[in-house]
């Protein structure tokens, strides 16, 4: 377990490292003048543009402005932005709605996915399979952001249900806080329901022709017992493996959706940074994406140790 | 078995729907706005050729106090601080909701009072004497008074914003007693009362507070405006609620007219369409043709409320580099130039009508002889003028004579800009002597990229997608504009003709209409026939609203004069009101 953990912790830093460093070499080469990022075409004089150069560091060479940086980041200072919160605030604001979208949309997506893979399995060959195949063939050809646009459109503009922007952030209000978190989430979920349930599917029909699923059929288990306690467990490794890998990408992955639906979460920061040249803030949103993908691969690891006591035996 | 299955999945896909779609309250329907009743108001547009200004009909029952208004906005308003932020058309709408303006523009182009009851010069026009009207109070309980003026010129000429425009404007000190305020400056300049109608030297703020906590004055701002912050949640929603205390009335009535007034920055231009169609929002702003069309077809169902002033799109030469800085490639280039087949391919069809000059046909200061030497589209001479650049043996791009003149031309990666590029390359290709390199960066590095760095603010580029002019005074674009480059980076141009240059620094020393129109007039001609401008039509602007939302094309300073209405769609929102139904 020990060592499980530690070899995470190496490959947790050297990402990070990585990560980081390659985003900032590559945010140097974007042409244009950094000092103009900041001033925009305001008027300016060489006083401010001197200013604004020593307090950015601008002046030094690119590993020296990394340095500066990365000193600065482990004590928590991701850098100023433009203008007025600092980078880490500004992340830990938006954190709380990318994460409730990703989290909303990956439980819709298991809620509905499971089930029909279920379903699937059960009941392989019949018409039911071949309804639930096609539709998640359907879903999983359908972009995201085609599906947002279509929901918008009839969802909010045609029936006037659900706002078709903005955010409500709970705190404000559950019902406000679904209702716009509803489209975004429903979205992003399609998709997922048709990859989870095709895996699930799958996974299952291979596990209800082991012999211990007959052995347990032969002894007159009901077939709910048979298919939740015995075949879904054993079925939901390889699940949970891209359930945790969807969180994380999605965590960083939702710009298009988050920009159709003016949702101020960290993927429409990402792009705005990166439009505006706001090089720390793009550093520090790469920052969290690592990490919590690092992060999400640990934490599924532990999971299959929990799952499986052959892997936690193996280990041990 | 079957049934029960498909019991559970019909019941899970309407529990997912009924949990969105259920509940009662949300800010989008808060307030006694109705998106789908028709209002007792039209709008109707006049001729492009004859005015830019949409013109309200008369809303018989007057204004109504009370209500919440949501806007969506293009971009977040990301700073609030007039002396540090760059603003953008967002960031007016929302700064002038928080702060107040000294001064004013009218319908006519004038600059009148607002927090200023009068302001007036010395003959030589390097001393301003302003007087502030009494009673106005800052958010905080702090009076406004001369020396609130002068604590801010303290934090301006540090501002990172502000200090560029304090040079700019040659103003060096400015002194209080009581409510007289005395601007000295350190040369001639006509166009001081327009300074003071905008940010980042014309808006009223906190002195104390802004040098205590400047970072947080950037999103908790203190303003004498019409409206305070409740809340703001950057890039979702800023929340503004009356000002209780607010100084100015209209026929008795304490203005604002709504109890709060929300902006929400919406930058897909079709999901802003769609939120105001489906009542998330009350109205928007929009400076594209595209949605104006779109918006048109949505019907009667919302009002639009159009204008075209000054500003057009198109772009610039950056006459600093070769091929551009012969004058042969500038005007071939810009003769090739079909501005309806641009605008056409913008979408702008019957929306954005050509430009001609700096100042368009609505603006005072339009003049007829500078349009009638614009190189308008003529194939036939754009190309003459090319070949003899290519066929010259000592032209300025190295190249040997005969081959094709290479041609930078770059825009922000926006479709219908895309498109606009698509018709100028095969314009320009179609004349055999131009190959053309199309690149697009956004927004931000293709400034970048005009602005250049220090010294001499060449910048890089070459043939340029641009906008330039405005409705303010003609002295704020030009003076910069055309100013030597290595003092003025906002010389995109690089272009300096010291007469001219003579000209314009000649406008901003006189008050005298007729003459300042006559210089400006010489200027127009100049640019015209030595530094045209590829113009892709009047950048056409709009606030589409409910049928029911008014105030916004019709509100009038403290004085009861007509204001200038919505240029560069930023909203004066302390007269906007929900009309009763």
């Amino acid at each position: 377990m020990r060592e499980v953990l530690v070899s995470r912790l190496i490959r947790l830093f050297a990402t990070i490292m990585v990560v980081t460093m390659l985003s900032f070499v590559i945010s140097t080469f974007l042409p244009g003048d950094q000092v103009s990022a900041i001033l925009g075409i305001a008027e300016r004089t060489p006083e401010i543009e001197a200013q604004i150069r020593e307090e950015y560091h601008l002046n030094d060479s690119i590993p020296v402005q990394y340095w500066y940086w990365l000193t600065d980041a482990v004590q928590g200072e991701l850098g100023p932005t433009i203008p007025g919160i600092p980078v880490a605030t500004d992340i830990k604001n938006r954190i709380p709605i990318t994460a409730e979208l990703t989290l909303v949309a990956i439980g819709l997506a298991v809620f509905f996915a499971v089930p029909l893979g279920i379903l699937g399995a059960y009941k392989e060959g019949t018409w039911i399979d071949k309804v639930t195949s096609a539709l998640a063939q359907f879903f999983l050809s359908i972009p995201n952001y085609v599906l947002a646009i279509f929901l918008g459109y009839f969802i909010s503009v045609k029936l006037n249900w659900l706002p078709n922007s903005g955010w409500n952030r709970i705190s404000n209000g559950l019902t406000g806080n679904l209702k716009t978190v509803a489209l975004p989430a429903i979205s992003i979920a399609m998709a997922e329901i048709a990859v989870f349930s095709r895996l699930v599917r799958s996974d299952m029909i291979g596990t209800l022709k082991e012999n211990y699923v007959l052995s347990a059929r032969a002894k007159g288990l009901s077939n709910r017992y048979i298919l939740f306690r015995h075949a879904l467990r054993n079925s939901s490794l390889s699940l949970i493996t891209v359930v945790g890998l969807t969180i994380g990408s999605l965590l960083g992955g939702t710009v298009i959706i988050e920009q159709i639906f003016a949702i101020p979460g960290l993927g429409k920061r990402m792009i705005d940074a990166i439009s505006q040249r706001d090089v720390y803030m793009v550093q520090g949103i790469v920052v969290f994406i690592s990490v919590v993908y690092v992060l999400l691969n640990f934490l599924v690891d532990m999971l299959y140790l929990y799952i499986d006591p052959r892997i936690r035996s193996r280990r041990g | 078995m079957r049934q029960k299955w498909l019991k559970l999945l019909s019941m899970m896909f309407a529990l997912a729907f009924v949990a969105a779609a259920c509940g009662s309250s949300d800010s989008a329907d808060s307030g006694d706005t109705d998106t789908t009743e028709g209002g007792d108001t039209t709008a109707a547009t006049l001729d492009q050729e004859d005015s830019a200004i949409t013109v309200p009909a008369e809303d018989a029952a007057g204004p109504v106090s009370g209500g919440t208004v949501i806007i969506g906005l293009e971009a977040e308003a990301p700073g609030l601080r007039p002396w540090e932020d760059t603003w953008a058309s967002p960031s007016y709408n929302v700064g002038d909701a928080i702060y107040d303006k000294l001064m004013e523009q009218t319908a006519e182009g004038d600059y009148v009072g607002w927090a200023a009851s009068s302001i007036e010069s010395n003959e030589t026009l390097d001393v301003w004497t302003m007087t502030l009207r009494d009673g106005i109070v800052l958010t905080n309980g702090v009076e406004v008074t001369g020396q609130t003026i002068a604590d801010m010129f303290v934090v301006q000429q540090t501002g990172a914003v502000s200090a560029g425009q304090v040079a700019s404007s040659l103003l060096t000190g400015v002194a209080a007693e009581g409510n007289v305020v005395t601007y000295t400056l350190s040369g001639a300049n006509a166009a001081f009362p327009s300074i003071l109608s905008r940010s980042p030297l014309g808006m009223i703020f906190d002195p104390a507070a802004a040098t205590a906590d400047s970072e947080g004055y950037a999103n908790a701002p203190i303003g004498s405006g019409p409206f305070m912050v409740e809340s703001r949640d950057i890039d979702n929603e800023t929340v503004l609620v009356r000002n209780p205390d607010y100084w100015m009335s209209v026929d008795g009535v304490q203005l604002p007219y709504l109890d709060s007034l929300v902006f929400r920055p919406i930058p897909d231009e079709n999901t802003r369409l769609d939120a105001l169609t489906s009542g998330t929002i009350n109205g928007f702003q929009t400076l594209r043709q595209g949605t104006i069309r779109n918006a048109r077809d949505v019907g009667d169902s919302i009002k639009i409320l159009e204008f075209q002033g000054s500003n057009a799109g198109g772009g610039v030469f950056n006459t600093a580099v070769a091929p551009y800085d012969d004058l042969r490639v500038r005007m071939g280039l810009t003769l090739n130039n079909s501005q309806e087949a641009v605008i056409s391919a913008l979408g702008g069809d019957g929306i954005s009508a050509p430009a001609k000059s700096w100042f368009s046909v609505d603006s005072p200061w339009f003049s007829q002889a500078a349009a009638d030497v614009y190189p308008g589209f003529d194939q036939a001479a754009g190309t003459a003028m090319l070949q003899e650049y290519v066929d010259d043996a000592t032209r300025s791009d190295g190249k040997a004579a005969g081959e094709v003149i290479t041609v930078d031309l770059s825009c922000p990666p926006d479709p219908t800009l895309i498109a606009a590029m698509q018709v100028l390359e095969q314009l320009w290709t179609a004349t055999g002597l131009v190959e053309v390199n199309l690149t697009n960066f956004d927004q931000q590095t293709h400034i970048g990229i005009a602005l250049g760095e220090a010294p001499g603010f060449i910048g890089t580029h070459g043939a340029h997608c641009w906008r330039v002019s405005d409705d303010n005074d003609p002295s704020t674009t030009l003076n910069a504009a055309f100013a030597p480059a290595d003092a003025s980076p906002l010389n995109f141009t690089n272009y300096f003709d010291e007469e001219m240059y003579g000209w314009i620094i000649e406008a901003s020393s006189t008050t005298d209409f007729q003459t300042r129109y006559d210089l400006y007039e010489k200027v127009n001609i100049r640019l015209n026939e030595q530094v045209p401008m590829w113009y892709s039509g009047a950048t056409a602007t709009a606030f589409a609203t409910d049928t029911n939302i008014n105030g916004i094309d019709s509100w009038v300073t403290p004085d009861g004069i007509l204001g200038v209405g919505f240029p560069g769609v930023e909203g004066r929102w302390s007269q906007v009101y929900v009309a009763a139904e």
